[in-house]
């Protein structure tokens, strides 16, 4: 699979602040990465270099496996945070500008806007003023301006801040079938639901340095600490007796469902779901064997944790 | 510099102010004014002529005699008292009381008595004024007439010999062009008409230099400047938003010299035709006056007609331009340096006193327009476009407006490039500093 962006040792400080340090990942075709970070940890930096708007102290960035240049921007789709359309503007003819600036012709630009005002259900606003649209109908607009040039390369940096739930699921929906045709994508955000819904990777940075990198599954899944939920039926004794040494019983409450309990447990080191899972099935019924993995809230927060400990000095 | 994307730039800042229904109605509002402004004048004037017949009370008897055949007081010297257009004299010795010269058609009564000769004074009595030209004409005439009562009682001197003796000089202007002498003169009222365009040329810089000081902070307010940088470079983007507008400006100049020259041209056939019952009152001949007959013989209107008027419209427009990228790139850098219209207008003064400098020594130009001094505020561009502008009116050398105007280019692009560093500068500082210390904070190389 090839890589849509590399970047490489990315650096950059203003004055004595280092707000990005060495920072390294990449974004392979077709994959959507996470870029998750505290506020100030230097992501609207790293976004802004790779947009051009910045200019990097050091360090490399590859577009599509091409150096760096205006032209190979032309290739990406940005959707900054703090953005905003014209007000004085009629939304067609905003967003036809702006498929312009990416380097479209007029009448390609106006026919494949066409088609995304259908698709995103728009259609109707073509000839309104930006003025006269919601928030939200304003929102979809800057997203289809953002990916009408079919770029290669997508930038998201909280893409679904002002969406209500139905259109939230909506982007979160082309955003998916855009990456599935090849589109690569970094989304920037705080919502870490979206993270786990959308990305196949995560890049975590803290100030200025990446902190935890990789495929989303592989780092919640190294991150497992062997807890597990159990839905059954039978008696609390039973279960009790059946999970003997096996594993460290943490809670055990009903369930919603009448009739069903259910266990939260933590493995002992050594012990394999399966050898529990038979253990168990010969005392109670089993319902549910659930392995619980660690949000990615979880992971961003513990990443950062560790990162600060790590940086205060040891008390003497 | 991507043509293309400038070139998208433009066509957006041109098309959503144009196609604006504000733009429209200004366009065509001020024509329409400017026409009614030159009509109301016109009828002014003409409402403004008053008749008045002069009743001169020569009770000493210094300048009139008995007519016996007809038993009038006449002038002595009758040419003293020229006919001229709503100004009648009639002569007596005793004037009556004041309701019965008025009741008698008179609307003014000068009298005076043998003093006058020594204290060169008299009364002119009124109701209502006669105005100032008439009363200059009174006392011009009234003058006359004194000078031949005193020649005529000299024993050394008479009329005709003292009317001899007696030299008034005009001095006609004649300049030296290329060797060859031209006709001269009119400085002023050629300087005056330049001085017209340099005001347009201020009153257009600070109207839009003030539209792209705002289209600057709407995109900051707007967020909108981040997605446009990402794709445009800022001295891209800037050049496209002050060409824009500048386009926008020369639009609306270009209607404007339409529809006024079709209102003048719809006036003069007015004028021409009588309709406005104007030209009647120009001359009690039988012989139709046209308008611009009517410039010809005016002195100052001919001078008018003397200014090079292809060198001073295509000279206006260039300058206009020229001006225009240099204080547009300048209102753009006060623009991208500030978080508000209002913050910005107080840096707009500092930075536009070059231009009110030029404007004020533009005045200087009409009274003196060689004045070396002012040759050299004609080659700075920071008041080259004010400047030359009276200088084209009044008469400049061509290679010199080119040279100007070719300075004026240079230093604009310049500037636009520095601007374009401030924009990209200011539009990525996080907000701490604004104003004049963020362009300082640039200066200093504090940048990214």
């Amino acid at each position: 699979m090839s890589t849509t962006l590399q970047v490489h040792q990315l650096a950059k400080s203003y004055g004595a602040q280092h707000v990005l340090d060495g920072v390294t990942f990449e974004v392979p075709q077709g994959e959507i990465v996470g870029l998750l970070g505290p506020n100030g940890a230097g992501k609207s930096t790293l976004i802004r270099s790779i947009m051009g708007i910045v200019k990097p102290d050091a360090g490399e960035i590859r577009l599509s496996g091409q150096p760096w240049s205006r032209s190979a921007v032309q290739g990406v789709g940005y959707l900054p945070e703090e953005r905003g359309l014209y007000k004085d503007m009629r939304v067609g003819e905003q967003a036809v500008y702006f498929a312009q600036l990416k380097g479209m012709q007029k009448a390609d630009a106006v026919a494949a806007l066409r088609t995304w005002f259908e698709r995103l259900e728009v259609e109707g606003w073509w000839d309104k003023k930006v003025s006269d649209i919601s928030k939200g109908m304003a929102q979809k607009i800057q997203f289809i301006c953002t990916v009408v040039h079919r770029p290669s390369l997508l930038i998201l940096d909280e893409p679904l801040s002002g969406f209500d739930p139905i259109n939230a699921r909506r982007i979160i929906k082309e955003v998916r079938a855009l990456a599935a045709e090849g589109t690569s994508v970094l989304l920037s955000t705080h919502d870490m639901p979206s993270v786990e819904r959308l990305c196949d990777r995560v890049v975590l940075l803290n100030r200025g340095k990446v902190v935890l990198a990789g495929p989303s599954e592989s780092l919640r899944e190294s991150g497992w600490d062997g807890t597990q939920e159990v839905l059954f039926k039978g008696t609390d004794m039973a279960f009790t007796v059946a999970l003997g040494a096996l594993a460290h019983l943490d809670a055990l409450e009903p369930s919603s469902v009448e009739g069903i309990r259910k266990a939260r447990l933590r493995l002992r080191s050594g012990v394999t779901p399966a050898a529990l899972l038979s253990a168990l099935m010969a005392s109670v019924d089993i319902v549910e064997f659930i392995k619980v993995r660690p949000t990615m809230e979880s992971l961003f927060i513990g990443a950062v944790e560790r990162a600060k400990d790590s940086e205060t000095p040891a008390a003497t | 510099m991507n043509a293309r994307l400038v070139g998208a730039v433009i066509l957006r800042e041109w098309r959503t102010r144009v196609f604006k229904r504000s733009f429209v109605l200004g366009t065509v509002l001020l024509p329409i004014a400017s026409i009614g402004f030159m009509v109301g004048a016109v009828m002014l004037t003409e409402s403004s002529v008053v008749r008045n017949v002069v009743l001169i009370e020569d009770a000493p008897g210094l300048i009139t005699a008995l007519d016996v055949s007809s038993g009038q007081y006449v002038p002595r010297c009758p040419g003293c008292f020229p006919e001229r257009e709503n100004l009648v004299y009639h002569f007596t010795r005793e004037a009556p009381t004041d309701s019965v010269w008025k009741a008698q058609g008179h609307t003014v009564l000068v009298e005076y008595d043998e003093s006058i000769l020594q204290n060169h004074s008299g009364y002119l009595v009124y109701e209502k004024s006669p105005g100032g030209t008439a009363k200059r004409h009174i006392e011009r005439d009234l003058s006359r007439a004194m000078e031949h009562a005193r020649v005529r009682q000299s024993t050394e001197l008479d009329w005709s010999a003292y009317q001899r003796l007696k030299m008034e000089l005009t001095l006609f202007d004649r300049g030296i062009e290329d060797g060859q002498r031209v006709q001269g003169g009119g400085d002023e009222v050629r300087g005056s008409i330049g001085f017209l365009f340099s005001a347009v040329l201020l009153i257009v810089l600070f109207v839009y230099g003030g539209v792209i000081l705002r289209s600057v902070v709407e995109e900051k307010a707007n967020h909108v400047v981040e997605v446009l940088i990402a794709a445009v470079e800022p001295e891209d983007l800037l050049l496209g938003k002050v060409v824009g507008l500048g386009a926008v400006a020369v639009t609306q100049l270009v209607a404007w010299s339409i529809l006024s020259s079709m209102g003048f041209v719809a006036f003069q056939s007015l004028y021409d035709s009588g309709a406005l019952g104007v030209a009647a009152a120009v001359g009690s001949s039988d012989v139709p006056v046209d308008l611009l007959t009517v410039m010809g013989e005016n002195g100052a209107l001919v001078h008018l007609l003397n200014i090079n008027w292809p060198l001073m419209v295509v000279g206006s427009i260039a300058f206009y331009i020229g001006g225009y990228l240099l204080y547009g790139s300048l209102f753009a850098a006060v623009g991208s340096s500030v978080h508000s219209e209002q913050e910005g207008q107080g840096m707009v003064f500092p930075v536009t006193m070059p231009l009110m400098f030029g404007y004020f020594a533009a005045t200087m130009v009409i009274e003196n327009p060689d004045l070396p001094i002012l040759e050299w505020l004609g080659w700075f561009p920071l008041t080259s476009p004010v400047i030359m502008l009276v200088r084209m009116a009044s008469g400049v050398a061509l290679w010199e407006v080119v040279a100007s105007w070719v300075l004026l280019m240079l230093t604009a692009r310049l500037v636009l490039g520095l601007a374009g560093k401030v924009y990209r500068f200011s539009v990525l500082h996080d907000g701490s500093r604004s104003g004049w210390q963020l362009l300082l904070h640039w200066v200093r190389g504090n940048g990214q």
